[in-house]
């Protein structure tokens, strides 16, 4: 039984700078290895990711920040 | 000033963009030899400083010595 902690959100961001798969799985290992990060998913062609998380440890921004800190720019969309 | 030499395991120029950018945030001269992955930075800051920034990529770094 999966603990429902209040609920979980997901957001779509924007991301730019990536150009191969390896940006891809770095930006997932790292943002996906973030406390409260259910699950991840960039996509290279569509340069955004969906990232399902736990609103008590993170935000929209503050996960926009987290993929800027790697040197990639990335915005939230919706 | 000291020249810095990483090791910075990078395999596209999305990467190197990225360790650009990440550089770019610290105002450090820096310059990028992507083919043999390394990053050489003139700045008096520490080594370790520069070797946290470089980790934030999410790429595996060393840090070789100063030239």
């Amino acid at each position: 039984m999966m603990a429902q902690s209040g609920g979980l959100c997901s957001v779509t961001l924007t991301v730019e700078g990536m150009t191969c798969g390896s940006c891809v799985q770095t930006i997932e290992q790292q943002i996906g290895g973030l406390s409260g990060v259910i699950h991840i998913e960039v996509s290279l062609e569509q340069k955004n990711a969906t990232v399902i998380f736990d609103p008590a440890s993170h935000s929209p921004e503050s996960l926009a920040d987290a993929i800027e800190d790697m040197g990639f720019e990335s915005d939230v969309t919706n | 000033m000291a020249t810095h030499e990483f090791f910075v395991d990078m395999t596209c120029e999305g990467c190197s963009g990225a360790v650009t950018r990440v550089l770019k945030k610290i105002d450090v001269k820096f310059d990028i030899d992507l083919p043999n992955k390394k990053v050489f930075i003139e700045s008096d800051k520490d080594s370790d400083v520069l070797l946290e920034t470089l980790k934030k990529t999410g790429k595996t770094v060393t840090y070789i010595g100063t030239k």
